[in-house]
């Protein structure tokens, strides 16, 4: 018997082995020929919305600046790189798709250093503190390098989704040396502005009523957030949280955003921008919680006379 | 602990190695460990209902052995409908208590007097209907004197609450699964092996087709006014394999997994929607269930003896508590009502056991005639599922007054993942018509080939399992019965 229940499990073991081969060849074979929308659990969206592509290779060449900025798409869509360098301040902006802190974790632990920046502006969008965070994973290991962090990353989740973008990624960045698309200035209605920025060309929105919803904020994402704060606090810089503006009708869907207000206020420094400047919803966003570039200059303009930027 | 969970992945197979670790000790340490691990498993839902359990055990286990210590028949009857009532009392409670006292409500309110029904906030613990059949076989068969009561407290004990099968079956008679737990178990390598495909193909039959299915069937039967005849039609059929790939899924996990422990269960589904009529789905749908009931239902009740009346009388009854067992709710007892007017032509003319072997033996397609009798019967359960899927009766006839409209020639409601889900139902389709002559599918498909080729077909179906499952939290659909 006991000779039976060896060879099991050297049989069990060698299978698993075979099979994870197996899983990897069929994830990266099926990866390249199959179209996306036949690939239900492979999400790998290189080059995609919010040119995250662009902004991970420009940030690889980008040293000690004055501000960054940290957050969700209300980040690369809010502050506009040039407005700043207009008032000589140098800056990069590291938004990117639905970023919450796990994500955002990950990036000031492979750019922070390099970045050392003077003033960081963490802008925090109260839906980034309910949700897993999945869908941006899968953007951060779609168009950045990965590394440890992203294994590390993978196996937080321990969502199949991000393992086989995980998969899929890692075997372009190794024998590829990059990723499936190439990154392009102009995606639709969107334009990369270099520094991290993405400037809607057009806009034309119509608001709609929202229906009133809780935000009920996760554990985790708070306690990664408090982790950032303390990480950028320890690099030297002076840490700014910012709530962006959102359409009013939006802003005044969820029932406790002052509970929220004073959660964040004790974190750090908080500024939310909805509160502080007046903006029209069909003007100046091109959707229920975006800006357009008319309200990115009204937004920037502001932001600029409220956080003390200038240097000593 | 659910099967398609990471738990579940660590739990096996550190109980498998401690198992067989143990596996030179005494049966009774075997096990023990086997209720030791049972019941974690158990506790892990809710550990507060593990006395429910322990309780259920310790009478039946003691009626046994008052009914082996007395022949007075009236005191043999008085033990059996002890067990009876505390079995059947649970049950009743937290399954039904609400249920009647709403119906009960309902019915004074027909008669023109409002009464507030008295609801309590019970929670349905997970697997009862099927642990108390089991123990109900138990003191049923041992009144009968077909079984010898165990002396053995330890076998008993984890003969109720063998994990496998403890929350979704398969129902098993003491007589089949008891003397297992009385004798010794060797470890066999060819057992564990079929077990451990069995459970592959289960997996794939739960986190594939069954999940993948429920998106669909969820989203239109959620929304249902929004949609034509042909969408809900769709829907009811991806119903149709989403509980089939979920019921049939645990079955086989369950399944594989005690045969991983030495354990034989008894076979729970034989390929039902191969079936040329509803008589033979109905013998080879959730079979350990329909022998139960048959054996402790319907037979008592006179079977198929007695006039056309009795006939008709004994099938409802059996179809209505089937219907009933399954859930508290109207459209559980509709939906075995459809499904005895289904089976009672079959039945009276003596036509429900013309198919007793499975379809096309020996042949590699059906004829023409049987896949027509193939597609009837399907569609038949299709329209049956309806109730079953649906929220309550008045949602269900709103679905029926759609699937019978004008809207049923329109274009079915579809996006890019029911393409998905159509092409991995084809593929089910033909793995299962391949391997339907074995207990379940996989079962001897490429096993004559080269191990490269097989392993290369097994691990096809890990990387589909990774490729396609569904990423939204799905329960199987059993726990709640």
């Amino acid at each position: 018997m006991k000779k039976e229940i060896i060879h099991f499990t050297k049989n069990a073991f060698w299978f698993s082995v075979f099979a994870l081969a197996f899983y990897i060849v069929a994830i990266c074979l099926l990866g390249e020929i199959l179209p996306s929308k036949w690939t239900k659990n492979l999400i790998y969206n290189s080059g995609g919305a919010g040119h995250s592509l662009n902004r991970f290779e420009e940030v690889k060449n980008v040293k000690n600046v004055d501000i960054l900025f940290l957050g969700s798409s209300h980040t690369y869509r809010g502050f506009d790189n040039r407005v700043f360098y207009n008032n000589d301040l140098t800056s990069f902006n590291l938004g990117s798709l639905a970023q919450t802190p796990i994500q955002t974790e990950v990036l000031l632990n492979r750019y922070l250093n390099q970045l050392n920046p003077t003033i960081t502006i963490y802008e925090v969008y109260p839906i980034a503190f309910t949700i897993d965070g999945i869908e941006s994973s899968m953007d951060l290991i779609s168009n950045d390098q990965n590394d440890f962090a992203s294994l590390k990353m993978a196996t937080n989740y321990n969502h199949i989704k991000i393992y086989n973008s995980l998969i899929f990624s890692s075997y372009r960045q190794f024998f590829f040396q990059k990723h499936k698309k190439q990154g392009e200035i102009i995606i639709g209605n969107d334009r990369y502005i270099p520094g991290g920025f993405v400037e809607k060309i057009k806009s034309n929105f119509k608001p709609k009523s929202s229906k009133t919803q809780e935000l009920v904020f996760k554990k985790k994402q708070l306690a990664t957030f408090q982790k950032n704060i303390e990480s950028l606090e320890k690099s030297g810089t002076k840490v700014y949280l910012v709530q962006a503006p959102i359409t009013s009708d939006y802003y005044n869907s969820f029932s406790n955003l002052s509970e929220f207000d004073s959660l964040i206020n004790s974190y750090g420094e908080y500024s939310n921008f909805n509160k502080m400047i007046e903006l029209t919803d069909s003007l100046h966003f091109f959707d229920a919680h975006h800006l357009n570039q008319k309200g990115v200059e009204i937004f920037n303009k502001k932001l600029l006379e409220v956080i003390p930027f200038k240097k000593e | 602990m659910l099967f398609n969970s990471i738990e579940f992945g660590i739990f096996l197979p550190i109980v498998f190695a401690i198992y067989w670790l143990i596996s030179n000790e005494k049966i009774t340490h075997q096990n023990a460990f086997l209720i030791l691990v049972s019941y974690f498993f158990y506790g892990w839902w809710d550990w507060r209902f593990l006395s429910l359990i322990a309780f259920s055990s310790s009478v039946d286990f003691w009626i046994g052995l008052q009914l082996s210590k007395t022949q007075d028949q009236n005191r043999r009857k008085f033990f059996l409908w002890l067990s009876i009532l505390v079995n059947l009392g649970f049950l009743g409670f937290f399954k039904y208590f609400n249920f009647f006292a709403q119906s009960f409500s309902d019915a004074f309110t027909l008669l023109g007097q409002n009464i507030e029904p008295i609801r309590l906030k019970i929670i349905l613990p997970v697997g009862i209907s099927f642990y108390t059949f089991q123990t109900l076989s138990y003191t049923i068969d041992v009144y009968k004197k077909k079984l010898e009561p165990t002396q053995d407290i330890f076998a008993f004990f984890a003969f109720v609450s063998f994990f496998p099968q403890l929350v979704a079956g398969p129902i098993e008679r003491a007589s089949n699964l008891l003397p297992q737990f009385l004798a010794k178990r060797n470890f066999n390598y060819h057992q564990a092996v079929d077990g451990l495909r069995q459970i592959l193909w289960g997996l794939f039959k739960k986190m594939v087709i069954a999940d993948n299915c429920a998106e669909y069937a969820n989203h239109i039967f959620n929304n249902s006014p929004e949609h034509s005849g042909s969408t809900i039609l769709l829907a009811a059929a991806a119903f149709a394999f989403q509980i089939y790939g979920d019921f049939s899924g645990y079955s086989d996990i369950a399944i594989g997994t005690s045969r991983l422990f030495g354990f034989n269960l008894k076979r729970n589904f034989a390929f039902p929607y191969f079936s040329r009529d509803m008589a033979e789905f109905w013998r080879r749908w959730h079979i350990s269930l329909s022998t139960w009931f048959r054996d402790y239902l319907y037979i008592p009740l006179g079977g198929s003896q007695g006039g056309t009346s009795m006939k008709i009388r004994n099938t409802f009854i059996i179809f209505l508590v089937s219907g009933f067992w399954h859930g508290a709710n109207w459209t559980f007892i509709a939906w075995g009502a459809l499904n005895a007017i289904y089976f009672l032509p079959l039945f009276l003319f003596g036509k429900n056991r013309n198919h007793l072997e499975i379809v096309a033996k020996g042949k590699k397609l059906p004829s023409f005639y049987e896949f027509h009798q193939m597609l009837f019967t399907f569609s038949l359960a299709v329209l049956a599922w309806v109730f079953f899927r649906a929220e309550n009766l008045d949602h269900a006839l709103e679905c029926f007054s759609k699937i019978f409209s004008t809207s049923l020639f329109n274009s079915p409601w579809y996006d890019g993942n029911t393409k998905i889900m159509l092409g991995l139902i084809l593929f089910f389709v033909v793995i299962e018509w391949m391997g339907r002559e074995g207990e379940y599918a996989i079962e001897r498909i490429f096993l004559s080939w080269k191990k490269y080729i097989r392993w290369s077909f097994y691990a096809f179906l890990i990387f589909t399992i990774g490729m396609f499952m569904s990423t939204e939290e799905s329960p199987f659909i059993y726990f709640q019965f």
